[in-house]
């Protein structure tokens, strides 16, 4: 599978061949940074201030170049495709094998960067548990009731969320006993086929 | 005189919500996660309030026995000042 360059993101990087490749490796470095921790115009501005260039020209470089790597990182496309996709641009030889370097180098980081975004339900991050004894209630007095409390703290698009629950410990056995089965299943034969079958 | 006592039962009722149950329980507590050995004893309130559309929402918190006596210190002041009404 090619990829489908923009006649916009084609003009962004054609100024990568216009610098050495020791600036493009710095360039590709700094689009895995930004990937990592988002991004920093100061340093476009320092970059151009060095190349003598716009520092919208460094930022657009550096975007192409991070959306050619997260394109690529996304269809997981192979190395002859994206050497094929990236001949299009007409760069020298030695740059195309830099930029497939850096595919290749950072491909598993990118992945596992694009596969945290668009969490969609909200998910565990961790609980915290009290075993309480009630004694007293406004309708019984004279009790030895256990129970436990739990505060389920739950992360979702980066939000978080607290959930508190109660429940008595023959109900935590039977939830505890639910969750144990449902991590079986896994074992079964049909599961093991199924996850055989997609790897 | 009747009708200027039902027309102030109204402006509460269409401007604050209603107060439907006060439910509360005392327990102590034992272990938790992060602490194994306790002795703590606390009053958990429920509170069923309904807003102006009927909905019903319970809105529940747990106090210390410090926090509680302040709690009841001030329903007594409450009842006091009532009193004198």
């Amino acid at each position: 599978m090619l990829l489908d360059l923009s006649e916009e993101h084609k003009e962004h990087l054609a100024f990568l061949p216009k610098v050495d490749s020791a600036v493009v490796a710095e360039f590709g470095r700094i689009a895995v940074e930004f990937l990592r921790r988002g991004s920093n115009p100061k340093i476009y501005e320092g970059a151009a201030r060095k190349l003598s260039v716009s520092s919208d020209t460094v930022q657009h470089g550096v975007e192409g170049l991070i959306y050619l790597l997260t394109e690529s990182s996304k269809l997981m496309i192979s190395e002859l495709d994206f050497q094929d996709s990236v001949f299009i641009l007409g760069f020298p030889e030695e740059l195309n094998k830099l930029l497939l370097q850096l595919y290749l180098d950072n491909r598993k980081e990118i992945r596992t960067i694009l596969s945290e975004l668009a969490p969609d339900l909200p998910s565990y991050h961790s609980l915290e548990w009290r075993l309480d004894v009630q004694l007293a209630s406004r309708s019984l007095r004279q009790q030895i009731k256990p129970s436990v409390t739990l505060k389920l703290h739950l992360n979702q698009n980066g939000d978080h969320n607290t959930q508190v629950l109660q429940t008595d410990p023959a109900t935590l056995l039977h939830l505890v006993q639910q969750l144990e089965q449902a991590l079986e299943e896994m074992k079964t034969n049909h599961c093991r086929r199924v996850v055989r079958n997609i790897k | 005189m009747e009708e200027s006592s039902e027309q102030q039962l109204d402006a509460k009722s269409k401007v604050t919500s209603q107060l439907i149950d006060f439910e509360w329980k005392l327990g102590m507590a034992v272990s938790s996660d992060s602490c194994r050995s306790l002795k703590y004893p606390y009053v958990a309130v429920m509170l069923k309030v309904a807003d102006h559309s009927g909905q019903v929402k319970n809105k529940s918190f747990e106090m210390t026995i410090p926090q509680f006596q302040n709690f009841y210190r001030q329903f007594k002041e409450i009842a006091a000042i009532i009193e004198t009404v």
